[in-house]
């Protein structure tokens, strides 16, 4: 009797283990996302007859690298297939969790250069593709700027603060008392690390050199972020809801609703402002952001990468299904049906592609010189120093000074600690 | 005792049968109740790196040292503590008598009592990151409530909410409180209603008024039942994530234990690992403590 419910039980444990291999692809984000991928998969399918089974994540971005970190840490053989922020791919290929996709002949030479030099290649061996890639840009009110006699977008960050702080004045006079100037991500999360690395640079800093050292609190950068605080307490063209709450979509939203004069933002803004339920529909231009001198704007590279696991089933399928999704036709059909910005650099030059976007131009030459974030394998501990550090600054709670040193002397630690690889 | 006394009444035929009916439990409570618990203890005595493919290295109390006292982890770490504390504190002091206060209202028989008691649930039936995020647009300082209603009554409309600790701090407490009275309200309810109403009777009789006949009858009687209602929310507050995560991200001192666990998660298991054995151990101590203070409710028996 006892060994017949053994048996039953521990059968049933399994077989919810058993089944037969799979093709897995593991995506998150908005609901507009995840629905073309669902379309993709069944282009791949019609193609080469293999089912792709999509698992759906979070759409927060710390939560879809949970995610996948217990996937990978428990050597799971789903998912195969991933997207990974730019951001996490120093981790988790430090981790050897990667497949090198050089080995499935998978060609880099028509992505940028410089993204898969930067961000994909990994201990010599590229491990990632860029899929869709971002920067950070201006987004600017066309119409008020001619209203205030200014002919072209700000090229330093003074003129900047000089356009919003005189639009601000005439809007608020004219009756918005909500309008303000120029707002930015300032909450305490990733967002801000990509702000704060676009203003660092443009100053001639950085987090770490090209040894990885940090140079957290060097003059250049103690400079910009004391430019931040400034922004928000000096020139008050920021609001102070910059540093309590502002993060991609509260920042778009307060734009969107015509409250504000300049943004800054990723290129995703672009298809929402310029929807027809848009308040600023027709409005609203880009332009690379500003530098401390002109000409010397940096933008965070952002955007996300697909890769192979390890710990894949079907590596061979994997690697296909990595050719079909970054095929110049797919490429070509995401910039057309979500107006994102491709990794291939020839989907650029096509002509139906301009047509619909015609700001790419403009694109690609920010995307050409974006700066990554810092690649290392405890990167988010290190992001979460700085994201503190940053944010009690900007919120006039400490001096930049002071939190920059801070910062440089806890990241030594970290470094210290787990070693300086 | 109760096991013995229990099994005597059966042969041992039958007690083994009963084992045998136990086992599918017993099996789903050892696999995923016991084993992940004693893995998280059994991590925290290692380094789990992510580098190299998770490879840990043995540091023995080494990780708990580094929360304790090292001047990289510590301050940081009794920070939340301190933080923890006072957020668990205040939110259960205050939501104990707004639950006591609910619940004797509840208690009187008067028109619509029925639904009013399942009116008060709604805030507990909702998942906390759904009410989290419903805060959050509440506290808005762009479009949010608060703020209509801090410019509505003459604030500069550049006002910011939750942006100083003390906003930050009395947010996080209201949205909490909001969300988990009801919990106390329901418990204390059920307290309320096994009280015999021959005391109450006998109480008139003797000519106590309604204050006298609360603090001498209610209040001890309920008091055991309090003690639980305490101690399941004292625990639930220590761990708090989910509301810390959505409104505040452990800014400017908000972070609670389960906060900074979640942010050592992402690099290191092991360290993860130790900060949720140590809030165990926290909560646990806390919950001696109720227990230990909680017995006077007895005394009114003898």
């Amino acid at each position: 009797m006892k060994k017949i419910l053994a048996l039953i039980f521990m059968s049933f444990l399994f077989i919810s283990c058993g089944g037969a291999p799979k093709l897995t692809f593991m995506v998150g984000g908005a609901p507009n996302e995840v629905e073309y991928w669902k379309k993709v998969v069944a282009q791949f399918k019609e193609k080469t007859g293999i089912e792709v089974t999509l698992l759906e994540q979070a759409s927060k971005t710390e939560q879809r690298l949970q995610s996948i970190q217990v996937a990978l840490r428990g050597g799971q053989t789903d998912p195969d297939v991933m997207l990974l922020d730019v951001g996490w791919i120093g981790q988790i290929a430090s981790a050897g969790w990667l497949e090198s996709l050089g080995e499935y002949g998978i060609d880099p030479t028509p992505f940028y250069g410089g993204i898969i030099s930067l961000a994909d290649t990994v201990d010599g061996k590229f491990i990632a593709l860029p899929v869709y890639v971002d920067g950070g840009l201006l987004y600017y009110r066309t119409d008020l700027l001619t209203k205030y006699g200014y002919k072209n977008p700000p090229a330093t960050w003074m003129e900047l603060v000089e356009i919003a702080t005189k639009v601000q004045a005439g809007e608020m006079a004219a009756g918005n008392s909500n309008f303000v100037g120029f707002l930015w991500q300032g909450d305490k999360y990733e967002g801000l690390i990509c702000d704060a690395l676009e203003y660092f640079v443009s100053a001639g800093g950085n987090f770490l050199d090209p040894q990885n050292k940090p140079i957290v609190n060097s003059e250049a950068n103690i400079k910009a972020l004391q430019f931040m605080a400034d922004l928000i307490h000096k020139y008050k063209v920021s609001p102070a809801s910059v540093y309590t709450e502002m993060n991609e979509e509260g920042v778009r939203e307060y734009f969107q609703a015509g409250n504000a004069m300049f943004e800054r933002n990723w290129p995703y803004a672009w298809g929402k402002h310029s929807a027809d339920d848009s308040p600023v529909k027709g409005k609203v231009g880009i332009a690379p952001l500003p530098g401390f001198e002109a000409g010397k704007g940096a933008s965070t590279l952002g955007g996300w990468h697909i890769a192979i696991s390890k710990f894949s089933d079907m590596k061979k399928e994997a690697a296909q299904f990595v050719q079909f999704v970054t095929s110049f036709e797919v490429q070509k059909n995401l910039a057309m049906e979500l107006g994102w910005n491709p990794g291939r650099v020839d989907v650029y030059k096509d002509a139906d592609v301009i047509a619909k976007n015609p700001n790419l131009p403009i694109l690609r030459e920010v995307f050409v010189n974006a700066v990554p974030r810092p690649s290392l394998p405890y990167y988010t501990i290190i992001s979460d120093i700085l994201q503190t550090e940053i944010n009690e600054a900007i919120s006039g709670k400490k001096e930049p000074k002071a939190a920059l040193d801070a910062a440089q002397e806890k990241i030594i630690k970290v470094i210290e600690e787990y070693g300086a690889k | 005792m109760g096991l013995n006394k229990l099994f005597s009444q059966y042969d041992n035929r039958e007690v083994r049968n009963a084992y045998m009916f136990l086992l599918p439990v017993l099996l789903v409570i050892i696999l995923f109740i016991l084993f992940p618990v004693i893995g998280t203890i059994y991590n925290s005595f290692f380094k789990v790196l992510d580098v190299g493919g998770g490879q840990s290295t043995f540091v023995g109390f080494g990780n708990y040292g580094q929360f304790l006292f090292d001047a990289q982890y510590a301050p940081r770490f009794w920070e939340s503590v301190k933080f923890t504390m006072m957020f668990t504190f205040t939110t259960v002091i205050i939501e104990s008598f707004i639950g006591l206060m609910f619940a004797l209202i509840l208690n009187e028989s008067f028109k619509g009592r029925g639904i009013l008691r399942t009116v008060i649930l709604i805030p507990w039936a909702i998942p906390t990151v759904v009410s989290a995020v419903m805060w959050k647009q509440i506290y808005n300082s762009s479009f949010g409530f608060i703020k209509w209603l801090m410019v509505t009554f003459g604030a500069n409309p550049s006002v910011i909410t939750l942006g100083d600790f003390q906003s930050a701090f009395w947010a996080l407490v209201v949205a909490e409180i909001w969300k988990t009275t009801p919990f106390v309200v329901i418990i204390l309810l059920a307290g309320l209603q096994a009280i015999p109403q021959d005391l109450y009777k006998q109480g008139q009789i003797d000519g106590a008024k309604m204050f006298r006949q609360f603090m001498k009858i209610t209040l001890p009687l309920i008091m055991p039942v309090l003690t639980i209602a305490l101690i399941f929310r004292t625990i639930a507050c220590i761990r708090v994530f989910d509301i810390i995560y959505v409104l505040t991200s452990g800014k400017w001192g908000t972070e609670t234990l389960s906060y900074l666990g979640f942010i050592n998660y992402t690099v290191d298991l092991g360290k993860g690992s130790t900060v949720s054995v140590l809030t165990f151990i926290l909560s646990f101590l806390i919950t001696l403590l109720y227990i230990k203070f909680g017995k006077f409710g007895k005394s009114i028996k003898a």
